[in-house]
């Protein structure tokens, strides 16, 4: 089943990308939303119904007013969890939407079946004077780009070839990152604290070149969620879902049936 | 008219070679090119000028901008407690400590109840919404930034304005549960409130406030569309039409013995545009917040499409400008008293009238024997041919405390 249609929770219209059938897979998005035409998705929806919503303010979700928190965030996917058919889900999350997807995982762990997070932020764990993640609003468009991709020249998107459209959706995706996401930057610092509570086996994918947030960032970050597995990929920067599609559904994959 | 003398405080001493190979002179130019010993020089003369305007009947403007070779005073409340002081006799606009970047507006409201005293009720308070680098430099939110302002000066007029005891605020941006500053303003309700902005949505708000509408470098038909903007909204909410005491317009300006040397001094003062401007991508056309994404969208193009709407900020399209087209669109005045009369007259004319000329009398490598010989001139030869503002029906604040 491919469909993009729309999800009402909580009273809040989302987007949704809904791909595939069977085990529910919920993944939340990163800096930009899903690209209903990335080969990953088509690989993952093999595996499962995977069902994408776009976060109030990116893709073409509304924001509701005073929307604005990474808190609103967190509980319109615990009220998600909870309009969701079916005991369990599985809960998939890259980079800002992994941040979201632990702290979802932090409060309602019985609630998933498995936990899945791809080059996840949303913690702190250099000393204060050592930002862990890269500043994509304060730092040149070229060492963003150069630091997001393994293949930068193959993988990074050419504006010049979008559409208005899909240009303007890039914009309202940075437009509400920024938003949800400025201060503190990409993180919550009461979140280590909490991830202890995680008890769904939890698997953490992450590209070998990530210049955004680096692999051994990843590994802190699993070191902190009892029994989580970490895994790298190599050639693949922050987004491995997209330089790598297939070896990261085979990981996940893996992941899934065991 | 009043005249009002504003200078920036620029400090042009960084090789050039530095600032071509600079990403941006502003909030990431490291500050082992600002000498201090040579600062302090600067700070020196120009509060110097200021003081000279003191004795001469203009007042003065202390400004703010934060990190980078556009200014040094990046704490005009200081700077405000300075003027406040040493000048006797003029009023003094602070336009003015970045309310969209300080996290407390009850600590600005406290900074500016103080220089109102100190001056015995000589400030006038102006707000800018700031914005680009100075989000970064500020750590402050660029999305939402305009909502932020507006909440800002409701809170800022609330603790002027309040003498009964602690208040408390719970707003959407700023929480402050316990106000009650001392001491108290000096001018009551409170100082006259202005704010610099050239978009006519803000000018129709301050329309409806009663504030003083600013427009600083844009021309004199971007100055008419804002100031009609305001005119409309004070009708459409059954306020009296406003005088030209509610409109102020800011240029480069100097004024010379002859047009030779007000143009030739006249012109170091387009540094601040060709110059001081430059700011890297990610904290200008990328940062989010500044426009609509509707808008925004077309920044990421390096090939515009054609007819796409453009997305340049109105200083954008000053970058390079000669003296020449800065005249000719209202953003200097350069040449000797009768040019520098006709051309303001001009200006006026064609904006419908301002009650407040604020002239930007020196930056980039004007120096302070200059700026000092433009100021004497415009006091002296301009200022007294310039026409008396109208003031608007029901007063605005300005009464001194009893």
């Amino acid at each position: 089943m491919t469909d993009a249609g729309r999800l009402t929770v909580h009273g809040i219209e989302l987007e949704v990308l809904r791909r595939g059938a069977g085990r529910a897979i919920l993944a939340l998005h990163g800096f930009d939303t899903i690209d209903p035409a990335a080969r990953f998705l088509d690989l993952l929806s093999r595996h499962g119904e995977v069902m994408a919503p776009s976060s109030p303010g990116f893709g073409n979700s509304p924001r509701p007013k005073d929307f604005d928190t990474v808190y609103d965030l967190v509980h319109l996917y615990l009220a998600a969890l909870d309009a969701l058919p079916g005991d369990q889900v599985t809960l998939l999350g890259f980079s800002f939407g992994g941040w979201l997807a632990a702290e979802v995982a932090v409060a309602c762990s019985h609630r998933l079946e498995k936990l899945i997070l791809v080059d996840p932020l949303g913690i702190k764990v250099s000393d204060r004077e050592t930002p862990d993640i890269l500043d994509i609003f304060n730092r040149s468009p070229d060492e963003v780009r150069r630091r997001s991709w393994h293949d930068p020249d193959r993988f990074a998107p050419d504006y010049n070839a979008m559409s208005d459209e899909a240009l303007v959706v890039h914009a309202r995706n940075r437009e509400a990152l920024c938003l949800y996401a400025w201060h503190p930057y990409m993180y919550n610092p009461q979140l280590p604290r909490w991830l202890g509570r995680i008890a769904a086996p939890t698997l953490l994918v992450w590209g070998a070149s990530d210049g955004v947030v680096s692999p051994d960032y990843g590994r802190a970050y699993a070191r902190l969620i009892p029994g989580s597995r970490f895994t790298l990929i190599e050639g693949a920067g922050h987004h491995p879902e997209i330089e790598q599609p297939k070896a990261f559904v085979e990981r996940v994959a893996a992941f899934l049936s065991e | 008219m009043q005249a009002w003398y504003h200078c920036e405080n620029v400090y042009p001493f960084v090789p050039q070679e530095i600032l071509d190979r600079a990403e941006s002179v502003r909030a990431s130019l490291p500050n082992k090119y600002c000498d201090p010993k040579i600062s302090a020089d600067l700070f020196e003369e120009c509060l110097d000028e200021h003081l000279l305007c003191d004795e001469l009947g203009i007042n003065v403007v202390s400004i703010e901008h934060h990190s980078g070779i556009n200014s040094l005073y990046g704490a005009s409340p200081m700077i405000l407690g300075i003027l406040a002081r040493q000048t006797k006799k003029v009023r003094i606009l602070s336009l003015g400590t970045l309310i969209t970047v300080r996290p407390d507006p009850v600590r600005v409201a406290e900074e500016y109840a103080t220089a109102d005293v100190i001056s015995r009720g000589r400030l006038e308070i102006g707000f800018v919404k700031s914005g680009d680098s100075e989000m970064v430099s500020g750590n402050a939110n660029p999305v939402g930034y305009v909502d932020r302002f507006w909440e800002a000066i409701d809170l800022i007029q609330k603790t002027l304005t309040s003498h009964e005891g602690p208040f408390s605020w719970e707003g959407k941006h700023f929480i402050h549960r316990h106000v009650n500053i001392w001491p108290p303003v000096y001018q009551r309700p409170h100082p006259p409130m202005w704010a610099a902005t050239g978009d006519p949505e803000t000018s129709a708000e301050l329309g409806r406030r009663g504030m003083v509408n600013a427009l600083v470098l844009r021309g004199p038909e971007a100055s008419r569309r804002a100031f009609d903007a305001y005119r409309d909204a004070r009708r459409e909410a059954g306020l009296p039409a406003p005088g030209a005491d509610r409109f102020a317009y800011a240029a480069l300006c100097y004024v010379g013995d002859t047009d030779e040397e007000g143009l030739r001094v006249g012109s170091k003062t387009l540094w601040f545009l060709n110059t001081s401007l430059k700011q890297s991508p990610q904290m200008s056309k990328f940062l989010p917040g500044r426009m609509p994404p509707e808008v925004a969208a077309q920044n990421y193009r390096t090939v515009p499409r054609p007819g796409a709407q453009t997305a340049r900020r109105p200083a954008d399209s000053l970058i390079g400008i000669t003296a020449e087209q800065a005249i000719a669109r209202g953003i200097l005045c350069a040449g000797n008293p009768d040019t520098v009369y006709k051309q303001v007259m001009d200006i006026y004319e064609k904006v419908g009238g301002f009650g407040h000329f604020i002239f930007i009398g020196r930056s980039g490598f004007l120096d302070h024997r200059e700026a000092e010989k433009g100021i004497r001139l415009m006091a002296k030869e301009v200022l007294p041919r310039l026409p008396a503002a109208t003031s608007t029906p029901t007063a605005e604040p300005s009464r001194a405390a009893e």
